[in-house]
């Protein structure tokens, strides 16, 4: 089974209770199911009886995980509950026990075309996805700065890297997307790939490499690009809450280039709730959350909002349109990504 | 009483239950009872660990306020179903373990900070509120609970008190008792009540403290509020070392006798030294007993302690100066021992032997409770600390190891064993002038004993006990009761 290499991690964090208060879902539904520790526990069961995985309450938990590896990150041992939870999705869905949900989910994006349309000339290949696509003014942000600083860029556009399937479980149809798009990707001759979404860099940094799909041009996040682009702000951002995304922070340890950027902005940053631990992305790392468990993510959205300083004018950046999707649907909170407070202080 | 899923009472007190709390709030899959099975006892987790079914309660109900509660609890009186009160359920004594089934009352929805007073230093909160989240947020307005235990992560507010817990702090700031102001409490029958707004009165008995430590056998504690404290403008450690392991705990019963006001002291015995000290803060210090204190408040009071600090255990018991980095590693690493791959873990059996004593015992309990593990379990290790000290006295923070290899694998050999080993030295304990113990709680596992503590005053509790949950619904199997 996928998670027998996760034996280290099951074993450990069955009985751990050192990341309880970072459990995102566990936060808003109070459920002990919620958190790594029971989750651990279940998938120990699961070892020892594999009947246990067809458990249709069990695989509904493994479901309802938000993936947002916070406590990976605040492990002393790092010990990896997050991926031992993907393992399990991949589990359920070679044993035909994906509910019914998920399939839906999965049909749709099987369904759609892994190779993006690109247009347009230039080294820098902006890639717009659909999530960041349904974010309008994310794409805007980032042309109006792109032509204040003279570059030339090309646009990608659609296209499927896998990433929601991956997170779903089914590997070898994710597989299958990223090896199309990295076709498609590489064949445009771009030597740098940017995309404004975390999930979408987290895919092209980790997910392609663990299926072996190489990528020809350098992946960044927009946050990156825009950090180390010389172009001069002349505008102040003033002082804003900044919202670590899952992918950057526990995913890839990236917390540095957001914060330049925001330090190119000139911004005072605050720190937002009352510690810097909590994931409060609304369930990023679980990629198509909004569409999986909507009300939990609703709940996540009010649980942010609570824990704002001023929940109806404090300017709120993130690194996610995803999560800016999220809590603007679900809040009064103002919030904007990276790359158009970068615009906005052009 | 246990009610099977596919009887019609089953469905009844479900529909009733919704009534009481929501729909959203009343749980009954798989996963949910699963979850509410296993606290951090042991036996528990062995239980699990050998493929065991463990005892899950019927039903998980989250209510939302003391008002949900009282409905909660009415409702069980009627069936005498009983209920069980579950936090975070990070207790290691198996007291909100659904040892009967029934309810599990699940308090983490009861989550907000209701108001900081800074004029009294007071915060309000409701007890769900997981105890990090609570730290967390008064450290946002600059002040401190000063409540700072290793479970703080996953414990609530309202554990802590249910079990007299205690945090890093306490021998400055106190076990939580000490920081309580007033309680709001939903009792058996479903009465809401409240005690009195101060804790220090001469108005008859004290309410809070027979509230307090009572696990959830006396009722529902709901709201709290709590001493806070600005966060203290410095706080230095100095550690040391000494020859042995009597003349460390000269040192620390010297340095509480001195009536300065350390924030903490740890004292490690010769063997925890050389396996703990090194293994967790990476600290190679030779031979004999780690003795790690701080101070903290003001800065010029801080250092002016530390010197007399210094004083005795430099010039009096001729201590090893670790300096304040050898003092530093322990603060900064003080939970880091809590984690997987610093923890014991299964298969290894391990406890944690809580005894406190005054100065003039504790010696001895540690002695006769080593002698006595020793003796009858040769395969296991004995190691100790002593971590909350008093002017009277401290806690022994005493542990006993056996390996994977020496447990055995059937569950019920491996449960008949463990218990022996408490057996074995929990009364030697007691018969050394012990208290089991300072800030576990009783629970499942200590039970037994409470009669052997309390002797002919146990009755009295047993009365309390009647008079207030004459159902006897509220976590019954608990505490002896």
């Amino acid at each position: 089974m996928n998670i027998d290499k996760f034996n280290d991690s099951i074993k450990a964090c069955r009985f751990c209770f050192m990341c309880r208060h970072l459990s995102g879902v566990g936060n808003v539904t109070f459920r002990e199911a919620d958190t790594p520790r029971i989750r651990a526990a279940m998938l120990y069961g699961v070892t020892l009886d594999k009947s246990k995985l067809a458990n249709a309450d069990f695989i509904e938990t493994i479901y309802s995980s938000d993936l947002s590896a916070a406590c990976r990150f605040h492990c002393v041992n790092s010990f990896d509950e997050n991926g031992m939870v993907l393992a399990a999705r991949r589990d359920i869905v070679e044993a035909g026990l994906a509910p019914a949900d998920v399939l839906e989910i999965a049909k749709e994006e099987n369904s759609t075309e892994a190779k993006p349309k690109i247009s347009g000339s230039g080294d820098v290949l902006y890639y717009i996805d659909p999530d960041s696509a349904a974010v309008a003014s994310e794409a805007r942000a980032f042309d109006k700065i792109m032509k204040r600083a003279g570059i030339k860029y090309r646009i990608a556009k659609g296209g499927n890297t896998g990433k929601v399937l991956e997170t779903l479980g089914f590997a070898a149809d994710s597989a299958k997307k990223a090896t199309e798009f990295a076709e498609a990707i590489n064949k445009s001759g771009a030597k740098t790939l940017v995309t404004p979404n975390p999930a979408v860099y987290d895919s092209l940094i980790n997910g392609f490499n663990s299926c072996g799909v190489k990528l020809s041009p350098k992946a960044v996040h927009a946050s990156e690009f825009l950090a180390q682009l010389k172009i001069k702000f002349s505008k102040k951002a003033g002082k804003v809450y900044y919202l670590e995304s899952d992918f950057l922070k526990n995913y890839n340890s990236n917390l540095k280039f957001p914060r330049e950027l925001l330090c190119k902005l000139g911004a005072e940053v605050a720190e937002f709730g009352t510690n810097s631990e909590e994931s409060y992305s609304c369930g990023e790392g679980a990629v198509a959350f909004d569409k999986l468990r909507p009300a939990i993510v609703e709940k996540m959205a009010k649980y942010v909002e609570a824990r704002a300083d001023n929940p109806s004018s404090d300017k709120i950046i993130v690194a996610s349109p995803y999560t800016k999707m999220q809590l603007s649907k679900h809040s009064k909170l103002k919030v904007c990504t990276l790359t158009e407070l970068a615009a906005d202080c052009l | 009483m246990s009610l099977p899923k596919d009887t019609y009472m089953f469905e009844m007190v479900r529909t009733e239950l919704i009534d009481a709390v929501g729909a959203d709030y009343v749980n009954t899959g798989d996963s949910d009872r699963f979850g509410h099975s296993i606290d951090y006892y042991w036996i528990p987790e062995m239980w699990h660990d050998r493929g065991r079914e463990t005892k899950k309660p019927d039903f998980v109900v989250h209510p939302g306020s003391a008002e949900e509660v009282a409905r909660v609890l009415k409702i069980a009186n009627q069936y005498k179903i009983p209920v069980v009160t579950w936090g975070g359920g990070s207790g290691s004594q198996g007291g909100a373990l659904p040892v009967f089934g029934g309810i599990v009352l699940d308090t983490k929805r009861m989550n907000k900070i209701l108001k900081i007073d800074e004029e009294s230093l007071t915060v309000t909160a409701e007890t769900g509120i997981i105890a990090r989240h609570l730290e967390w947020g008064v450290n946002k307005r600059g002040y401190s609970t000063m409540h700072l235990p290793a479970s703080i992560a996953c414990a609530t507010i309202g554990g802590f008190l249910a079990h007299r817990g205690t945090g890093v702090l306490s021998t400055k700031w106190g076990k939580i008792e000490d920081m309580v102001m007033s309680l709001e409490v939903v009792t058996p029958c479903g009465e809401i009540i409240n005690t009195l707004p101060v804790p220090r009165h001469a108005s008859g008995p004290d309410l809070i403290m027979m509230f307090l430590g009572s696990e959830g056998t006396l009722g529902v504690i709901t709201k709290v509020t709590l001493k806070i404290h600005p966060m203290p403008e410095a706080r230095k450690f100095r550690a040391y070392l000494f020859k042995d392991f009597h003349t460390a705990m000269s040192a620390g019963a010297d340095l509480m006798r001195s009536r300065l006001r350390p924030c903490a002291v740890r004292l490690y015995d010769e063997t925890e030294t050389l396996t703990h000290v090194k293994k967790v803060f990476g600290m190679d210090i030779g031979t004999g007993a780690y003795l790690v204190f701080g101070f903290d408040g003001r800065e010029k009071i801080v250092d002016l302690e530390m010197e007399y600090a210094r004083e005795i255990m430099e010039k009096k018991y001729k201590g090893r100066d670790l300096g304040s980095k050898g003092g530093d590693l322990w603060w900064q690493n003080k939970y880091k021992f809590f984690y997987p791959g610093y923890m014991f873990h299964i298969p290894q059996a391990f406890g944690t032997l809580d005894t406190v004593a005054d100065f003039a015992h504790i010696e001895k309990v540690y002695w006769a409770m080593k002698k006595a593990v020793n003796e009858n379990f040769p395969q296991a290790r004995f190691i100790g600390h002593f971590s909350h000290w008093y002017e009277w006295g401290c806690m022994l923070y005493a542990r006993f190891i056996f390996e994977g290899k020496d447990v055995p694998q059937d569950a019920g050999e491996a449960a008949e064993l463990y218990n022996r080993v408490w057996d074995v030295a929990i009364r030697e304990a007691i018969a050394n002038g012990g208290v089991i113990n300072e800030h576990h709680g009783v629970g499942l596992k200590l039970g037994r004993y409470m009669k052997d503590l309390y002797k002919n005053s146990f009755p009295i509790l047993q009365s309390i006990k009647k008079a207030l949950d004459p159902n006897n619904i509220m976590n019954p199997g608990k505490m002896g009761l």
